[in-house]
């Protein structure tokens, strides 16, 4: 572990408050005794009541969880959410950039910047994707980058997440939760919006409508169904966009063209948000045995009659081990340099850092390349002896299978626990938008790890969540 | 060459079905090496189909049918006029770029008892289309029996002198190998009017030559194709290439008839 305190984002290092923080301090310090846990007990039945819950996979305490949630926020300046978003923007375009070059001409391999292996042959590729030209050049249009602060000004991007990152009816129910709370804090704070999402994300979608779309496209949201960890996400998103919440069975595809059953007849359906992984979207085309899926979709996505948000085959752009090149490709497509780090990444298949890591697992974090949710993840600093030997040797067997990365000091935000206030370690998802323009929802999600010193903030780890404020000039 | 074709399918989608959807790819493009004269597809559904290009630059259909019969019949019929380019197709516009076919796929799993014998030869001066004529030829022994194939997984294949491995196990041994020695590789179904043979829908490989571009090689015949060939549709494997897909599931589609004619 480093041997540096962690950057705490409230408190300056003599003690002091950082400036985003001054008018909370006051506020915290206003509050009577008790006022805390009051509010702890109001924003729990606050969330059981809009029912947003979590499934854990593998828990058998009951599938549904309430995911903690804290009742203090985290505040972001506007000067430092202008630089981070301007990283976010440049990364988001270069990685859509990229997805459009290597479903085309494949520049980047020929160029020898992104080892042609690493790319072809791999599973996230998505071969049927070729040649294919999405509305506006678009592959992914939800994303969600996650970030870890260590100091002042310093961010790094932990992954990029381009398939179907989850996450954001958290960020709007959280700010629901706080404007119902703490009603006054907005009054002294000015707060930049995130209750724009849906608007946004409605309007992303109709920008990217397939060029024979009538006027206003039909849109709808495609879940897997009621058994999936996120479908309260999705019906939540499809609620408040005002498009219809569909399951494969709803959709045909029938002359080309996809059709939504209705009470009173086929309605053409122009854009899908489909939450449905690649592999299950059709059965025509990929896996013949899924069930969730609407056969013919992708020919009629190939025959530029809907558009899929995202595209198939966007998860070549977030896979870990492409992860490491992202610097380059920012550098390749865009010709500058990349404005937010990347966290410095150890290749196991590599001898030296491989024999490097093997060394030192009590300090570094262990990932699937594939994994994801926090699950076949190894944090050295948290982790017994005998857990270090078996991913020792699950290295051992699949080198390629493991990317492994220092400890980063996670910054902390102060955090209401059971014995007051005290700081723990966060992380940010920003969600972004990209249609006819890149729009970042300012602001995000925060993940915080509740229990002390951890450094694992995903809910199905004991993680929790907090209000994201981005403060406006 | 001219060749007249006429292809006839039969889809068992079962009785009972509210819709059925497919994926059709009989529809041969004009290139350096054909030109097509004339080609339709006959099908239910198939005045509304959607037509477009797929991952390869194959020209695919996506046909639909509400309450279809619980067999349906397909009938691709056409001319096309060949020209013997000695299997040179070189490079063709629009298509993938060539590295995309050394992704290995589980069809085209080298098979030691062929790659064995190219990775250890040095080579020294041996131009890639020698090498290629070489492991067409090495294809060949091995599947045909004459020598006991080793697959992949170590199994050994034992088949007797009557069952000939169908032509994509050719195709599938042939493109396993060239991606093995890092050579680009894929697979052709298409029609081949061999006078010898019951014409049927058949398949062969292509491989990549910076040079040249695309060559193509029928290890089945242990030839490259000539004007007697008609190509249809590449992929990685079979499975990109199959002539129909369907939901409900078919199978594979039953040949009902099949006539290719070759004239001068």
């Amino acid at each position: 572990m480093s041997v540096t305190p962690p950057f705490d984002e409230m408190h300056n290092a003599d003690g002091s408050i950082r400036d985003p923080y001054l008018i909370l301090d006051e506020w915290l310090k206003e509050q009577p005794p008790q006022a805390l846990s009051l509010m702890r007990s109001d924003a729990e039945s606050l969330f059981r009541r809009l029912g947003i819950t979590f499934a854990v996979y593998g828990s058998n305490e009951g599938t549904e969880k309430l995911i903690p949630f804290d009742i203090i926020p985290r505040i972001i300046s506007a000067k430092e959410w202008r630089r981070l978003s301007k990283g976010i923007e440049q990364r988001v375009r270069a990685l859509n950039a990229f997805l459009h070059d290597i479903y085309h001409r494949q520049e980047i391999l020929k160029a020898g910047r992104v080892p042609e292996r690493l790319i072809l042959n791999n599973s996230a590729f998505c071969p049927e994707m070729m040649g294919l030209d999405p509305a506006r050049g678009v592959y992914s249009h939800i994303i969600g980058v996650d970030i870890v602060r260590v100091g002042p000004d310093d961010f790094y991007v932990l992954e990029d997440n381009l398939r179907t990152p989850s996450g954001v009816s958290y960020m709007l129910e959280n700010r629901e939760a706080m404007l119902q709370l703490a009603p006054e804090l907005f009054q002294r704070l000015k707060v930049a919006p995130v209750e724009t999402y849906p608007e946004t994300l409605r309007r992303t979608m109709e920008s990217v409508a397939p060029a024979n779309a009538p006027g206003s496209p039909n849109l709808v949201v495609l879940t897997p169904g009621i058994h999936n960890s996120a479908y309260f996400e999705h019906s939540f998103l499809a609620d408040q966009m005002g498009a219809e919440l569909c399951e494969g069975q709803d959709l045909f595809v029938e002359n080309g063209k996809v059709y939504m059953r209705t009470t009173t007849g086929p309605e053409r359906v122009d854009v899908i948000y489909r939450r449905i992984d690649d592999d299950f979207l059709d059965p025509l085309t990929f896996r013949p045995d899924s069930m969730l899926g609407v056969p013919g979709l992708f020919d009629a996505y190939r025959a530029g009659n809907v558009t899929l948000v995202n595209a198939p085959g966007t998860g070549i752009a977030d896979d870990k081990a492409v992860y490491t090149y992202v610097p380059q490709i920012i550098e390749f497509y865009l010709g500058e340099k990349a404005l937010l780090k990347n966290v410095p990444t150890y290749n196991c298949t590599n001898d030296e850092e491989r024999a490097y890591v093997l060394e030192h697992l009590e300090e570094l974090v262990v990932k699937e390349v594939h994994g994801s949710g926090g699950y076949g993840m190894l944090v050295g600093p948290a982790s017994t002896r005998q857990m270090r030997e078996e991913f020792r040797k699950k290295i051992l067997a699949r080198p390629d299978n493991y990317i492994v990365q220092p400890t980063l000091a996670l910054s902390t935000c102060p955090t209401f626990v059971d014995r007051g206030i005290a700081p723990r370690h966060v992380d940010l998802r920003p969600y972004v938008l990209v249609g006819d323009d890149v729009r970042i929802t300012p602001g995000g999600l925060t993940r915080v790890a509740l229990k002390k010193g951890s450094l694992v903030v995903n809910s199905s780890q004991g993680g929790g969540t907090k209000d994201t404020w981005v403060l406006e000039d | 060459m001219k060749i007249a074709i006429r292809h006839q399918l039969s889809l068992a989608v079962g009785v009972g079905a509210a819709r059925a959807v497919q994926h059709v790819l009989l529809t041969p493009l004009s290139g350096p090496t054909q030109t097509v004269r004339e080609w339709s597809i006959d099908m239910p559904g198939m005045e509304g189909a959607a037509s477009f290009l797929d991952g390869f630059g194959n020209r695919a259909r996506l046909v639909t049918q509400v309450k279809p019969d619980a067999e349906l019949l397909v009938t691709a019929s056409g001319v096309v006029e060949t020209t013997d380019r000695n299997g040179v197709l070189g490079r063709l516009p629009g298509e993938p770029p060539p590295a995309l076919f050394r992704r290995p796929t589980a069809l085209t799993k080298p098979i030691g008892a062929i790659t064995s014998k190219f990775r250890s030869t040095p080579r020294d001066g041996q131009s890639r289309i020698a090498l290629l004529h070489a492991l067409m030829a090495r294809v060949g022994e091995v599947l045909d029996g004459g020598e006991q194939s080793q697959s992949q997984d170590g199994a050994s294949q034992s088949q007797t002198q009557a069952e000939r491995p169908p032509s994509a196990d050719f195709a599938h041994a042939f493109i396993g190998a060239a991606r093995a020695l890092d050579i680009p590789a894929r697979f052709v179904s298409g029609y081949v009017a061999d006078a010898d043979d019951t014409p049927a829908y058949d398949s062969w490989a292509e491989a990549w030559d910076d040079g040249l571009g695309w060559i193509a090689f029928d290890p089945t015949r242990g030839v490259c194709p000539t004007d007697r060939h008609v190509r249809v549709a590449t992929g990685l494997d079979a499975l990109s290439t199959v002539p129909v897909r369907s939901i409900p599931a078919i199978g594979s589609a039953q040949v009902l008839a099949m006539r290719i004619e070759a004239a001068q």
